[in-house]
């Protein structure tokens, strides 16, 4: 019997191919030629791996070809009348999108989007004049971890001011906005909900209380996830991402959001518009929409009914737009997100020891119920270096937007505010020695 | 105790049953305190099972570490960009490491007619090339890199049609086995092999290759050739003979081990690291400072850089940093008593004449701070005859064709786990581990003839075995 089923094996294994070379030139069957389509995008390769296979699948006539650059860079690689041939522009960069427009680069999309919603709590998603629009959401927020905080006896925190809880000192990893690209509209946030003054005197504190993180979120995730930090502020899909993978994170949403949309749009002298107009379909369609679910992904899709159909697990946007909790207009103050990277590294990176432990003094001075005693080192601490109309200002907001010839004056700024700075840091200091504390 | 916590418990006692070197690993080290309190989350606890340090990287390490782990994950630039990731292409691949090691396991299998993301095909023509490696395809040189930068056409596209056919294991199971062939579409610089139409064109070796786990390298790296080639003087039965692979270093200009790649083509990291850098991202680096255009590719020399290459030294410092240090995962078998029989089938199949189960490490200078230790790979590191199935027949300097480099089994258990879309076998071919082990051949037929004969439950008790390393 033995001998038969050996017999059999052999037999059906070699019909089973084992024995065959193991590939060949064959023609085998496949379409023909397939049209490019060119994407010009700053997403990870999460993000592409997944919508380069499904599109390919759903249109095998078209081949995606991906050309990718940093958001400041995408611009000058287009100007000069989209010299390489870039059909699509598909990024998380308002900035960019709304500068290709005043340059008139744009051509309507033409591709049906009625039944997604222009706007979400104060951020746009759809541009005028059918220019672009948007295909996914990041919203900003805290990295967690759960047994730090229960061991720090400090409650997850609900909102920025929640951050500024003496226990959390050392322990809230916070990007610096001057290099980490996500970060200044984080900072942003908090200065249009609490108004400019009341802002930076919350970013201050927070800054306190900080270690400052100069590289992206994946780093602040590594530091809330090995325990080093117990909460880190960051945009939302590199933590929610972190969790699906089975990092002990949470990630809260605070009651004053934002929301950063990841826009698509086609360029004017798009050499392949037909292609184009394909992929931008396919991104905003139920099926593209639910790819940004994955647990590598986890952006926000901006079609309504994909949340219907995740459930209730899943935070919905919508829902907390609805409740004032995403009202962060971004449109209105991107111009001064230069300004205000560069006033956060004058208040808080620059000497951040020295910064840290003078809040540390009034913190303490403060629980040890002296909070009168401490006030105008308080007051020193949480001054603005700069008043929202100063920051307004064409002539300061345009020193740092990267433009030639700019740098001088930046540099210049630069440094009247950070002598400006470490005089209210000497103002602190002197109060508080003054006050024994 | 709940239904959900037991299995988590049983983790925990098997890790205490282990050897010392696992109690070490950095998964199982919080696994047990992590395992009541996380019993009830529902997200995957594995899914980053690739993405650890070994526990003791010294703190010093700790930031290149993360710098090259950001390398490893970054896209690449096309120049000129003050992107500090400059310098993809003219010619390439893909647009980062990670698009081909998923999580830093296995690249995507191929799909059915799709896009080769976690693949590529190596080329050559018959023939030794300089010092026996294979000579390179006169106009697409030694890999098929299917993209080009805007101006640059990409080398065309390959597509892979599975051929499937039906095994019949001795007890009736039926087992679906699958096999790929390749079509070259769009070719951007002429035939690949000769047709009617072009009948001087020279006959292609082609090689369909996956992405390879890039866990555990600094460890095997650390497994000194003398003890590899020990283990190669050792008699097994079945005329198991594992023989290692002698290959070119550039850096030395000398004949040396290899033992990385598929075909231990490679000898060291960074060889490994900067071959992969100019071959699939088309990224210059000191080794290899010129880009992989071959010289009937006029708009790939148009757009060549010159002067200093574009991995700068600390970036492949800081690469090798991540490799080096980057730990395989501890296994996983839940049921001690299970695992313990598995454990005997493997060796009593043979399957632990070449995946060798156990080795040891020693300090070498390019490694100093690997403190010398018993680790556990399943691999010998050298090349065996795995029969006319698997098969290339695209010889790698003293690689045959049918010879392949035992593969690691470290942590195959979480392949799919990870990446949904990983395969097993050098192209990907196997979707289980059953159908890989069917495709042993040469060496190891006798091997998976005995598998093959074992009882359906006995074949499922290996299959676990494996599937908790």
């Amino acid at each position: 019997m033995a001998a038969f089923y050996r017999r059999r094996f052999l037999k059906q294994g070699l019909a089973a191919g084992l024995a065959l070379p193991g590939l060949t030139g064959a023609a085998v069957p496949g379409p023909a030629t397939a049209e490019p389509v060119v994407v010009l995008t700053a997403y990870a390769d999460e993000v592409l791996h997944r919508f380069e296979a499904a599109f390919e699948r759903a249109h095998p006539d078209h081949r995606l070809q991906l050309v990718w650059r940093m958001p400041h860079d995408a611009l000058p690689y287009l100007q000069g009348g989209n010299p390489h041939g870039i059909d699509v522009l598909w990024m998380a960069s308002p900035r960019t999108f709304h500068a290709l427009a005043q340059a008139d680069m744009w051509q309507p999309l033409k591709v049906d989007h009625r039944d997604l919603p222009d706007c979400i709590g104060g951020a746009r998603l759809a541009a005028p004049d059918d220019a672009y629009v948007a295909t996914e959401m990041a919203a900003y927020g805290f990295a967690v971890h759960p047994e730090s905080l229960a061991r720090l006896g400090a409650p997850t925190p609900r909102d920025w001011t929640d951050l500024t809880d003496p226990r959390l000192a050392g322990q809230i990893a916070m990007p610096v906005p001057s290099v980490v690209g996500f970060a200044p509209v984080m900072m942003d946030i908090v200065l249009q909900a609490w108004g400019w003054e009341a802002g930076w005197a919350v970013l201050g504190e927070i800054g306190g209380n900080a270690r400052l993180m100069d590289r992206g979120s994946t780093f602040v995730s590594d530091e809330v996830g090995t325990g080093r930090a117990a909460v880190g502020l960051s945009i939302d899909f590199f933590v929610q991402a972190a969790v699906a993978n089975g990092a002990p994170l949470r990630f809260a949403y605070p009651r004053h959001g934002g929301i950063n949309p990841g826009h698509v749009g086609i360029l004017r002298q798009a050499p392949h518009p037909v292609g184009a107009r394909a992929f931008v379909e396919f991104v905003l369609s139920d099926v593209g929409q639910r790819l940004l679910l994955d647990p590598d992904i986890r952006k926000m899709p901006v079609r309504p009914s994909v949340y219907r159909a995740a459930g209730q697990a899943s935070y919905n946007p919508f829902q907390a737009a609805k409740s004032g909790g995403l009202d962060y207009a971004g449109e209105r103050t991107q111009g001064r997100l230069g300004v205000v990277s560069a006033l956060f590294d004058a208040l808080i990176t620059a000497n951040h020891g020295e910064w840290t432990a003078l809040w540390q003094r009034v913190h303490t001075a403060e629980l040890a119920g002296r909070a009168a005693d401490v006030a105008a080192a308080r007051r020193a601490l949480e001054a603005a270096p700069l008043t929202e109309a100063e920051a307004e200002l064409p002539s300061i907001q345009s020193a740092f937007q990267q433009l030639e010839g700019a740098q001088a004056q930046a540099s210049a700024l630069r440094q009247h505010w950070r002598a400006q700075c470490q005089r209210a840091r000497e103002q602190a200091r002197v109060a508080l020695d003054q006050a024994h504390a | 105790m709940t239904p959900m916590r037991l299995p988590l418990l049983f983790v925990c006692t098997w890790w205490a049953v282990l050897p010392a070197w696992w109690a070490l690993s950095v998964l199982p080290m919080s696994a047990c305190a992590e395992a009541s309190a996380s019993a009830s989350a529902s997200a995957p606890r594995w899914r980053e099972g690739y993405a650890q340090a070994l526990p003791d990287m010294p703190e010093s390490d700790r930031a290149a570490f993360f710098r090259g782990r950001s390398l490893f994950r970054q896209n690449w630039v096309q120049p000129p960009s003050d992107d500090p990731a400059t310098g993809l292409g003219p010619l390439y691949n893909r647009l980062s490491c990670v698009a081909c090691h998923t999580h830093n396991g296995r690249g995507d299998a191929p799909p059915e007619n799709g896009r080769l993301q976690g693949a590529l095909v190596r080329l050559s023509v018959p023939g030794k090339g300089a010092h026996g490696a294979p000579r390179p395809h006169p106009v697409y040189g030694d890999q098929f890199n299917e993209e080009g930068v805007p101006g640059v056409p990409g080398e065309g596209r390959v597509r892979v049609h599975w051929r499937t056919s039906v095994l019949y294991l001795p007890d009736g199971e039926r087992v679906a086995m699958r096999q790929p062939e390749l079509l070259f579409q769009d070719l951007a610089y002429g035939p690949l092999s000769p047709t009617t139409a072009a009948p001087s064109a020279v006959a292609t070796l082609r090689s369909l290759r996956v992405g390879q786990p890039v866990f555990g390298l600094g460890l095997l790296s650390a497994v000194a050739d003398e003890t590899l080639f020990e283990l190669a003087r050792t008699p097994h039965l079945d005329h198991v003979h594992g023989q290692p692979n002698r290959v070119w270093q550039a850096a030395t200009r000398t004949t040396v081990l290899g033992r990385f790649g598929w075909k231990a083509n490679m000898a060291s990291l960074d060889e490994q690291i900067e071959g992969a850098m100019v071959g699939d991202l088309g990224v210059t680096t000191p080794l290899h400072p010129h880009e992989a255009c071959t010289s009937l590719q006029s708009a790939c020399l148009k757009q060549a850089t010159q002067g200093e290459p574009e991995l700068h030294k600390d970036q492949l410092q800081d690469l090798l940093t991540y490799l080096r240090w980057l730990a395989p995962p501890a296994p996983r078998h839940s049921d001690a008593v299970r695992a313990a029989q598995g454990t005997a089938l493997f060796h009593h199949l043979g399957c632990a004449a070449c995946h060798l189960p156990s080795v040891k490490t020693s300090t070498t200078a390019a490694f100093p701070t690997l403190a010398p230790r018993t680790i556990h790979p399943y691999t010998d590191l050298l090349l065996h005859d795995m029969g006319e199935g698997l098969a290339d027949h695209r010889p790698d300097f003293r690689a045959s064709g049918r010879q392949w480099r035992t593969p690691a089994l470290w942590g195959i258990g979480l392949a799919q786990l990870i990446n949904a879309q990983a395969a097993y076998l050098h192209d990907g071919r196997a979707r289980t581990l059953q159908e890989a082990v069917l495709w042993h051949g040469g060496e190891a037929d006798l091997a998976r003839q005995r598998y093959a004969r074992l009882p359906r439950d006995q074949r499922q008790v290996l299959l676990d075995y494996l599937s908790g390393l």
